[in-house]
């Protein structure tokens, strides 16, 4: 996969539309007709007001009418003239004008005064910019018929007085419905309402602006008209006007009768049916056996099932058998690994030196033992955050050598630990997040007494608490921020106490807003492939869940456990809402958030060249491991080089905390990989391999096939299968001259074709 | 659809190409290597024995394939060759026999060979029986059955995992425990305690023990692997498998110790603390009272522990502070913050008088870099030693806590806390000087006391000075091998640092001794003699890019003489005298070089030791040539009138050659071996004829012994092949190779006069 720019990518998550200060671009709506729009509430349609006057009727103010203006027209985007971004030819404005008082001086004062032209203000080069009448980068903004051009030009009129101390300082946005149930396929209007310090109102809805947290659901125009499409469930419209926020949650209904729902097994099928029949979307059926064993061992073990345990689980006549098959699973040490290789790709556990390896052994291990002794999660947290001495004697330790910076150790914790990013607040108050610098850098304060002293080993530092205030300088205004966690005071922390564990004290208390929720969702969304929340790191007030009450309820449930990651993974699995059938019903084939459905996943990398040795027989060599060590057990990234199945199918390089470095998405690459590579190739014709064996079996045919079935699906072959398959065997192939082979090779070929028919099959590609 | 599946694999097109992987590998080094070949001593088998028994074992090393005798730091443990069955010795086979009075616990040992004594490996002395591993044991299905309350002499392999099995009973306690670190391995044991199908149930990687109590009866499995999974003979492992009762406190089997730990005990220092912690002394109020002095033993535990200690102290008073912790081989770095208390309750205000962290290496070691830039022997210390001098009358506090303490709770994490009236004392630890280069080659790290006739091997020496001392500190060694010499350059008042010169005359005979190396002080106008301990490394390291030293104490001294081969040059004064001059005045001193060697430069720079005289410029000696001098600017030095010692010192490339005697020996053997097969082809040639000769009686007789004779010539002309093959090799091996090293003059010693008042 292509690098990824670290901060240049999450700033583009996290900035959506966002004209970014990396400068990554990404559209800004225009102002598309709302003809047609249905308006949820007649009192809520689009002001003809105008844009907003503050003080006099007459008097256009700097603060409340001339920046939002700016900012509408994207004129303080990082691309654009944001300072953040380094401002166009020399005009720098505050990031979405954040700053009024620095925009006024800009303007007004900078440039030798020759922005603006009070003697003849439409002769101004702000306007005849905006406006294109002479060449300009960011094209056509405005012209001299729209409002916010007439704005503009009345405040210069006015003499471009500057009211940033007297005008109304806004307080809060409102969006009006707050929340509604809204047919698919139909278009609605929301308004925006700006509440002031002065008690007044102001209709902002052509200033404002407008996104869809959910846009194969809902798109939402510059102008606040929101189209509905055809996919039912839950969507969000996040509405921004000057550094406020508000949120429209919109229940689009399937409408279907739902009249059957599986038994519930615990509080997430309360919670889950209760929301489909809520929305109308009728769940599909609990899964058969064969598929829940499939399914579950490759989600919690991250293998297939062994032929052995699928017989001895179809034979169970127990009625809990399912439970403990889970059981089993849990206990496992390929649970272990296949968490620990989730874990340490997001721990950026990466080597980019040979001195890297035994740190990345080490704390790989660590992460390992922690999952394989169920270590609770705040513990397992806490000795991350927290950890001091050496990479051997404490491989957390490990983790300091990747992440050298407080920003950065702050920025990771934040998005891995508590789902918020925190980047976009370094350089400026967060556009649609209430984080500002100041929450940043106390936050990154907690990281400012991490000693490092020098060990033998070039880059590695031993770790260790020093003694001091702990402190971090805001960026912009120089003042040394004491800790505090997202907003919550810390009570002070003596010069003497690790303040690492104070921030982990915060973050495994029962009532941290973040720290459980984000574990759950992000556990969720491994079982579910789609968390409560989208993206899995990136909660926030603008971005709800789409089934609120189960996100809470798994949050409470985790805490109440103890932090207790495999009760999580076990009380999921044994939901009947986990084991639906992937199959769709007549309505619900749509359903992309509810989980009326198992959503199929592809393989990750790892565990289809596990999967595919297994049914081959075959044991991948990974350089300096022993012979049959899987490639859910390897320690870091290194083997990504050594072994091109495992880039190609998108192993991450842990470079970031983000899941999505991993890429799941399918590529030609991987087809031709699948079809004709030459390692596939050799697992295929590996002598004494599964194709091998099969051939020179001492067995009925029928037999042969049904193995290599239920190596591959778990399962036995159906009539249909078995017969293409008896007959294919049967057939005796030709060599280059056209000659037939012999039988022993024959069938030797026949097999490999049938295992590596089944490879390329997408039931055994996709964990369903 | 499997018709057009198979077309379509037969026919398909390589589209996805592999693409070939060019690995980069690091081109060999063929530069020079670093220092003379050294006899080392790098494993042995099995790596211990038990108390009362006798055991047979192989050693290899470098440089000892004419090893004999095997010698033991402690005397209860012997050694004898193993002989064949025609009483010859068999090459690295040894009987070592360990008396029933011999103590518990881990000695050196090395052997003797044609270049003198060889580095040191740990040979362990335990209670368990012994076994010794069986091959191979890389599967579960091999697994190896270990006896309940036995110990494993084993190799890791690379890339695998070593499997043994023990039957366990419902409700046991089983303790699994390694050596590995702590007895030279290079092995960083990974020890997985597993069900009968290998599942794993409890791990352990951090060098501790698996405490297993097993859940039912049955089999279980013991896994061990390398944390990375390296391999080799140099990864080797002693494995425990104890039952103990429920109650029973964990004894780890023995570690050798850290460099660090040379400086502790303080002198006079009772074996076992005075007093003990008693928790809960957290916070303020509830820090314990002592009084000073004190000697105080605790644990950092739990986790984040803190400790607080509470005393009053008059101002003026001065205290010595002094925690061990990580000299007592714990993973911790303790701190110390002494704080003045005033008030009471909310009104209670604190005031730091003392903060103490880390006692700080005497000298610099080195970077983690590529080049040699200091040495890499830390004798300084996370510990805590410092001076707290008391500005207020009232109380105090004491705070310890352990900076890398924040989320382990290990209570083996243990303490001990002096706070005394000053005691000035020092402790010093030596190693042999290595030479700063740009080279990754360590191999010279691992040097033995091993001197070739005519060398004169430096020792650089470290103090840790206690309590405020800060005055001179002689070097002397006792007890030397005939024709050995041992001067030291003296620490100097206030400095740390020190050399002591171990010169070999060139006609000193073979021969090795334990020697008593120390240092000696007057700390208020008594004498105060310490030992200097010696630090080596573990391993020889070719490439310090890829391998970092591991460095430890070693328990002794030996000294030892080759008797057979010579250093390179030998640089001495032209006269062996008192070299006097008079202060602000130029010395000439001639130097004699007694040349051995070819070298790959003419001329050898050199660097002079010993106090006052570091500032002297380098000069150029020639190595053609065989005298120079140096000379010595006291006017420009400011030397100060007094005696002085000092040597001269520089690195030059030998073109060494590897016993070139054995290639005149190899050459020997062969024009034997050729002799003997033609007498042996003439003697068969005159057998032949006479066989052919024979009456037909006497035929079969002839024929017999033709036989016989044709089967002896065939014999002596495959003795000639091998003769030569020797010869081939001797020859290849006494080949010239660049080996740089350190070149040390004998010791000068100057007298200084006054100059005369004008």
């Amino acid at each position: 996969m292509a690098s990824i720019n670290k901060r240049g990518f999450l700033c583009r998550r996290l900035c959506g539309w966002l004209v970014c200060i990396t400068g990554l671009v990404l559209p800004v709506s225009g102002l598309p007709c709302i003809s047609g729009a249905v308006y949820a509430d007649e009192k809520h349609q689009p002001s003809d007001e105008g844009p907003p006057k503050s003080g006099s009727e007459s008097a256009v103010s700097f603060v409340n009418d001339v920046v939002p203006v700016l900012t509408k027209f994207g004129c303080n985007t990082g691309v654009c003239h944001a300072k953040a971004g380094n401002g166009q030819n020399g005009f720098q404005l505050s990031l979405l004008g954040f700053e009024p008082q620095e925009d006024y001086e800009h303007l007004v004062k900078e440039g030798r005064g020759r922005r603006l032209f009070p003697a003849s203000p439409e002769n101004s080069l702000l306007l005849m910019k905006a406006s294109g009448s002479i060449p300009h980068g960011g094209g056509k903004r405005l012209a001299p018929g729209d409002e916010g051009y007439q704005v503009l030009i009345s405040w210069i009129q006015q003499g471009l007085r500057y009211d940033g101390d007297t005008a109304p300082a806004l307080k809060s946005i409102d969006v009006r419905p707050a929340r509604s149930s809204v047919p698919m396929n139909t278009e609605f209007q929301l308004s925006a309402i700006a509440l002031y310090s002065d008690g007044t109102e102001r209709d902002v809805t052509r200033l404002a602006l407008y996104e869809s947290n959910d846009k194969a659901m809902a798109e939402a125009s510059g102008t606040g008209l929101v189209k509905i499409l055809d996919v039912p469930g839950k969507v969000a419209v996040m509405v921004r006007y000057q550094g406020r926020v508000a949120v429209c949650n919109i229940s689009v209904p399937l409408g279907a009768p739902v009249d059957v729902v599986p038994p519930s097994r615990n509080f997430i099928d309360d919670l889950v049916f209760a929301n489909l029949k809520e929305i109308g979307v009728p769940p599909s059926p609990v899964c058969d056996d064969a598929t829940f064993l499939r399914r579950v061992s490759l989600d919690i073990a991250g293998r297939l099932p062994t032929e052995e345990e699928a017989i001895a689980f179809f034979s169970s006549t127990d009625v809990d058998k399912r439970d403990q098959v889970i059981d089993t699973l849990l206990r496992s040490p390929e649970y272990a690994d296949y968490f620990a290789n989730k874990w340490t790709a997001l721990l950026k556990n990466r080597r980019d030196d040979v001195s890297d390896t035994t740190s990345n052994f080490a704390f790989h291990a660590w992460v390992r033992d922690s999952m394989l002794s169920n270590k609770p999660y705040d513990q397992l947290v806490r000795e991350l955050l927290a950890a001091t001495g050496t990479v051997i004697g404490n491989p957390a330790v490990a983790w300091y050598k990747r992440v050298k910076e407080p920003k950065q150790q702050l920025e990771d914790v934040a998005q891995l630990f508590l789902g918020v990013r925190m980047q976009c607040a370094q350089c400026h108050h967060h556009p649609f997040e209430r984080w500002s610098q100041d929450d940043y850098y106390s936050l990154a304060a907690f990281f400012s007494q991490v000693g490092r002293k020098p060990s033998a080993t070039r880059g590695e530092d031993l770790i260790f608490h020093k003694r001091g205030v702990a402190g971090m300088a805001n960026m912009k205004t120089g003042v040394v921020l004491k800790p505090a966690a997202l907003g919550d005071a810390i009570p002070t922390i003596a010069p003497d106490e690790d303040p690492r564990l104070r921030l982990a004290d915060w973050m495994s208390s029962p009532n941290n807003p973040f720290f459980a929720k984000s574990l759950v969702n992000r556990y969720w969304k491994h079982f579910f492939q789609r968390g409560l929340i989208e993206p899995e790191d990136d909660i926030r007030d603008t971005n709800p869940p789409t089934n609120p009450e189960l996100l809470a309820a798994l949050e409470k449930h985790f805490i109440s456990s103890g932090f207790d990651l495999k009760e999580l993974v076990r009380v999921i699995t044994r939901s009947n809402s986990y084991q639906l059938s992937s199959a769709p019903n007549q309505y619900n084939i749509a359903d992309q958030q509810n989980y009326s459905r198992y959503y199929p996943r592809r393989l990750q990398a790892e565990v289809l060249l596990d999967s595919i040795d297994y049914l081959t027989g075959f044991q991948t060599d990974f350089g300096n491991l022993p012979v049959g060590t899987r490639a859910i057990a390897l320690p870091d990234n290194s083997y990504n080089n050594s072994t091109p199945f495992l880039k190609v199918f998108g192993r991450p390089e842990s470079e970031s905390v983000c899941e999505c470095e991993r890429v799941q998405s399918s590529s030609l690459a991987q087809s031709l990989h699948l079809v004709n590579a030459a390692d596939i190739k050799s697992r295929l014709a590996k002598p004494g391999g599964r194709a091998d064996q099969l051939a020179k079996a001492d067995q009925p045919m029928e037999k042969r096939v049904a193995e290599v079935y239920m190596a591959a699906f778990s399962r036995e072959p159906r009539a249909d299968e078995l017969k293409v398959a008896l007959d294919y065997l049967a057939e005796i192939g030709v060599d280059g001259e056209g000659k037939p082979l012999d039988p022993q090779r024959a069938s030797q070929e026949n097999f490999q074709d049938l295992v590596w028919a089944l490879i390329n099959s997408k039931e055994f590609l996709f964990n369903h | 659809m499997t018709n057009s599946t198979r077309t379509f694999r037969q026919q398909i097109c390589v589209i996805a190409s592999v693409c070939a992987m060019t690995l980069l590998t690091a081109p060999a080094s063929f530069g020079q290597s670093v220092g003379l070949p050294a006899p080392r001593l790098l494993t042995t088998m099995p790596m211990g024995g038990t108390v009362g028994t006798e055991t047979e074992i192989t050693i290899s090393g470098e440089h000892i394939e004419d090893a004999d005798e095997l010698y033991f730091s402690i005397p209860q443990i012997t050694a004898t060759r193993k002989l064949d069955a025609s009483g010859k010795p068999e090459p690295n086979k040894y009987i070592v026999k360990i008396a029933a009075d011999c103590p518990v616990g881990l000695c050196e040992a090395r052997v003797m060979t044609r270049l003198g004594i060889s580095s040191s490996r740990v040979f362990s002395v335990g209670t368990l029986s012994e076994v010794i591993q069986k091959n191979p044991n890389t599967a579960l299905a091999t697994a190896m059955e270990l006896p309940v309350n036995s110990i494993c002499n084993s190799v890791m392999t690379a890339k695998s995992i070593d499997y043994y099995s023990f039957e366990g009973k419902k409700g046991h306690r089983y303790v699994v425990d390694c050596a590995c670190r702590g007895i030279d391995s290079k092995l960083e044991a990974v020890l997985i305690v597993a069900d009968a199908e290998g599942r794993d149930l409890q791990v352990e990687r951090r060098g501790g023990v698996v405490d297993f109590t097993a859940p039912a009866d049955g089999k279980y499995v013991i896994k061990v692997h390398e944390l990375t999974f390296k391999g080799g003979p140099a990864w080797y492992y002693r494995l425990a498998l104890q039952e103990l009762a429920t109650d029973a406190v964990v004894t780890r089997l023995p570690s050798t110790s850290s460099v660090s730990s040379f400086s502790w005990p303080p002198q006079d220092a009772p074996a076992v603390a005075l007093a003990s912690e008693t928790e809960p002394n957290g916070k303020s109020a509830e820090a314990q009272k002592i009084t000073l002095p004190c000697d105080i033993s605790g644990s950092f535990f739990p986790a984040a522990d803190v400790d607080t200690f509470e005393f009053t102290a008059k101002k003026g008073e001065v205290w010595w502070i002094e925690v061990a912790s990580e000299r007592l081989g714990r993973p911790t770095d303790p701190a110390v913050l002494v704080q003045h208390v005033s008030g009471t309750g909310a009104d209670e205000k604190l005031t730091d008088v003392a903060e103490l962290s880390d006692i700080p290496s005497p000298v610099k070691t080195s970077s983690n870099g590529y080049a040699y830039d200091g040495p890499p022997y830390n004798a300084g210390s996370s510990d805590v030693m410092g001076k707290v001098e008391i500005q207020e009358d009232g109380t105090h506090r004491i705070q310890l806590t352990d900076l890398f303490g924040g989320t382990r709770s290990d209570d083996r994490n243990i303490y001990r806390l002096i706070v005394r009236k000053a005691a000035p004392d020092f402790a010093v630890v030596g190693w042999g000087l290595h030479m700063e280069l740009r080279n990754g080659d360590r191999n010279a790290l691992s040097k033995p006391l091993a001197l070739r006739g005519g060398a004169t091997m430096a020792l650089e020496v470290v103090t840790v000075r206690r309590d405020g001392f800060d005055g001179e500190i002689e070097l002397s060694m006792d007890g030397l091998p005939e024709g050995v010499t041992a001067q030291g350059l003296t620490i100097p008042a206030g400095k740390s640092r020190g050399i002591m010169l171990v010169t070999a005359d060139q006609n000193a005979p073979r021969a090795i001794a334990n020697v008593s190396f120390s240092g000696r002080a007057v700390i208020n106008g008594q004498e105060v003699i310490h030992p200097c301990r010696m630090a080596a490394m573990a391993w020889p390291i070719p490439d310090a890019w890829h391998e970092i030293p591991s460095p430890r104490l070693v328990t002794d001294v030996p000294v030892s003489v080759s008797g057979s081969e010579f250093a390179p040059v030998t640089i001495v004064p032209a006269e062996k005298k008192v070299w006097e001059v008079t202060a602000g005045e130029k010395l000439t001193i001639p130097l004699t070089h007694i040349r051995r060697s070819e070298f790959s430069a003419a001329t050898l720079q050199l660097k002079t030791f010993g106090e006052g005289f570091e500032q002297v410029p380098m000069f150029d000696v020639s190595l053609d040539t065989d005298a120079s001098q140096a000379v010595l600017d006291l006017a420009a030095l400011k030397t100060a009138p007094g005696d002085y010692r000092i040597a001269f010192y520089g690195g030059a490339v030998a073109k060494y050659r590897h016993r070139p005697d054995a290639v005149t020996a190899a050459e020997e053997s062969h024009k034997k071996a050729e002799q003997a097969a033609a007498d042996l082809a003439a003697e068969l040639q005159k057998l032949t004829e006479q066989a052919n000769a024979a009456a037909e009686e006497k035929k079969a007789e002839s024929s017999m012994a033709l036989e016989e004779l044709t089967a002896r010539h065939k014999a002596a002309v495959a003795a000639v092949a091998a003769a030569a093959e020797q010869v081939k090799a001797a020859t290849e091996q006494a080949k010239p190779r660049d080996i740089v090293d350190i070149v040390v003059s004998e010791p000068i010693t100057i007298r200084v006069n006054p100059a005369e008042a004008k």
